[in-house]
């Protein structure tokens, strides 16, 4: 992004891809520019506009947190016209960045706080900047545990990571749970069975019973699609936590990520907010406050 | 300084001021272009406009954002793009509205305060925007929108007061291109007060058409769920004019073209309309959006918004007189209100 116009983008180079499953890859990039990459500051729960000259740009989230490595890494879903043509692409070639956009979730503000991380699918790549945040700051935050979601094994996300983390978790100071809806997902099975008081068959809100119960200073922090969050803020409210108390970020049309183009506004006259600028990250008090925002 | 910010010219003179304004810019005025449409065209003299206009169907947001524009073109191959300089041509907005004055107000705060549009600001930056009082037809509802007046937002104000013009100062630049000009315009006598004062009177009594606004904001929040939204969702064509001819809508989309070559090619921004189905579909296929009524809920809602410190609506009731469905906006915040059944 140039001072003068917020659409302009900056150049990078894709250093190396992933796949993860069959619809989703994780690509890393570079920025060209040095001076791009040395003010490019970001936090948990940002998004970029990534774009490929001639098709058009995507809002996607970026799914690390800040550190001295240099570059950058997206967990891109071949869902549209824009990520499509980003599967194509590969090591070497030249993709196009402006940002970081939104106002991520608030770090800072809930240091010293445990954290209740709960990510759904595709949600996983906001929230899992998030845990390597919380991970790389560990002395700053309390307990951390975390529920993934996943339809099955074959769509896990970060499959290396969430295995270490449901294995080793402890001993880096994150508890990990997982659910798998498939109910003949043979190494989910085997999963459950490895440990049955962190593994189950059924929905993320299935692993809130074995939760122990909340302590007075936590936080919830969750990522996952529109229906998740119904069926999740149910469970956190019955526990205990209060509206101020539960972040969670939202996905919408942007075009332009700088609250002009109009397309992902939500609310009513009295609550009408910019998903992109206002947000994406809004506790369930916001969304309590902004009819149709989930 | 003690000079006023307040002077008077004649009718007669006004002419001679609007050819003297050519020194300043191209001139664009209202001129009539059918039975019942205006639209702001470039003039040489103001004989050719029509000062005693209602609206122009399309408001002067056009000088300002373009309807398509090219933000940068590019080269696959080279890796590389140039963006497009923005344009430097010096207007004069001659003739502009109060409620047209507000609504470019608001578009400034979108457009230039939490990150600047170089097009808009450079483009705000060499224009002279003239304003003019209004008597309101059976559309206008600006006196209830408060935006029958404008504060700020232009470089000079003429008040029709019968044979001549009150003329308020908005700007510094406005200041000096009255000095430049001086020999046109006088000082304001008790008169010409009380000219203005019968005018004003005049005016304010001419609306026909009103909007109580108090608790609208909740009333529009508590009726989320209203069958008002299906009922006018299915008089409505969804066909966006709304958008197109609204002061205050500034919706864009964003799209690359290509060339033949598949290799150069550009990137445009143009006008865009949230009452299109795609306008809150996201990539994998789920729309935020996706019926006539919620775009319409929506879209009533954006506009009956207080985001930016007053409604975005400013009452000038373009939408309501395009609208190919002869939807009324004032009617349906009326029966929000509970105003009429």
């Amino acid at each position: 992004m140039t001072e003068s116009n917020p659409l302009s983008p900056m150049k990078a180079r894709i250093t190396e891809i992933q796949q993860m499953t069959d619809i989703e890859k994780l690509i890393k990039l570079r920025f060209q520019n040095k001076t791009d990459a040395s003010n490019f500051k970001y936090m948990p729960g940002q998004f970029i506009k990534l774009g490929v000259m001639g098709v058009g740009e995507a809002p996607i989230s970026i799914c690390t947190s800040q550190s001295d490595e240099p570059g950058l890494e997206l967990c891109i879903r071949n869902a549209g016209r824009v990520t499509k043509a980003l599967h194509n692409l590969n090591v070497g070639n030249t993709i196009w960045i402006r940002g970081p956009y939104g106002n991520g979730f608030p770090m800072e503000a809930i240091e010293g706080k445990d954290l209740l991380l709960v990510a759904g699918g595709l949600g996983i790549a906001p929230i899992r900047g998030v845990l390597q945040y919380a991970l790389h700051h560990r002395e700053l935050f309390g307990e951390i545990s975390f529920l993934y979601g996943v339809r099955c094994y074959d769509l896990m996300l970060f499959k290396d990571e969430i295995l270490d983390y449901f294995r080793h978790g402890d001993e880096k100071g994150v508890k990990l749970y997982l659910s798998y809806e498939d109910e003949s997902d043979k190494v989910c099975y085997d999963l459950s069975c490895e440990r049955d008081d962190r593994c189950t068959q059924g929905m993320v809100t299935k692993l809130f019973s074995m939760l122990d119960s909340k302590s007075n200073n936590s936080v919830s922090l969750i990522g996952g699609p529109p229906i998740m969050y119904k069926f999740t803020v149910r469970e956190l409210e019955k526990m205990g936590f209060q509206p101020d108390e539960v972040y969670m970020t939202l996905e919408r049309r942007m075009r332009c990520g700088v609250g002009q183009c109009g397309h992902c506004i939500v609310g009513t006259g009295k609550s009408i907010k910019y998903v992109c600028k206002d947000g994406p990250v809004f506790t369930l008090w916001d969304a309590m406050n902004t009819k149709g925002m989930i | 300084m003690t000079e006023s910010l307040y002077k008077v010219i004649t009718k007669e003179e006004l002419s001679q001021f609007g050819y003297a304004l050519r020194e300043t810019g191209t001139i664009y005025a209202p001129v009539k272009t059918s039975k019942e449409s205006h639209s702001f065209k470039q003039v040489d003299t103001l004989t050719e406009a029509d000062l005693e206009y209602h609206r122009t169907m399309i408001p002067p947001k056009k000088f300002f954002i373009s309807p398509k524009e090219t933000i940068f073109t590019f080269n696959k191959e080279k890796e590389e793009y140039n963006e497009t300089p923005a344009v430097n041509e010096p207007l004069v907005l001659f003739g502009v509205h109060p409620c047209d004055i507000n609504a470019l107000n608001l578009l400034a705060k979108v457009y230039l305060e939490s990150f600047t549009d170089k097009y808009y600001s450079e483009r705000r930056e060499n224009t002279t925007i003239i304003g003019i009082s209004c008597t309101p037809d059976e559309y206008c509802f600006c006196k209830s929108t408060g935006t029958d007046y404008a504060r700020e937002g232009f470089e000079l104000f003429l008040h029709d007061i019968g044979d001549r013009y009150l003329v308020r100062v908005g700007s510094l630049k406005g200041y000096n291109l009255l000095q430049k000009h001086a020999s046109l315009f006088r000082e304001v006598t008790e008169e010409d007060l009380s000219l203005y004062r019968q005018a004003e009177k005049k005016r304010l009594a001419s609306f026909t058409k009103s909007l109580e606004m108090s608790g609208l904001q909740d009333m529009l929040d508590m009726s989320y769920n209203s069958p008002i939204w299906e009922e006018y969702g299915e008089k409505c064509l969804c066909c966006g004019s709304c958008n197109l001819v609204c002061p205050r809508c500034r919706c864009y989309d964003v799209q690359d073209y290509i060339d033949l070559n598949l290799n150069t090619g550009q990137r445009e921004r143009k006008w865009y309309s949230c009452m299109l189905k795609e306008h809150g579909l996201v990539a994998g296929g789920h729309n935020f959006r996706a019926t006539s009524a919620e775009r319409l809920r929506n879209r009533v809602n954006c506009k009956g918004s207080l985001k930016e410190d007053m409604t975005n609506c400013v009452g000038c009731g373009r939408c309501s007189a395009y609208c190919p469905a002869g939807i009324d906006y004032v009617e349906i915040l009326q029966k929000i209100r509970g105003d009429i059944e």
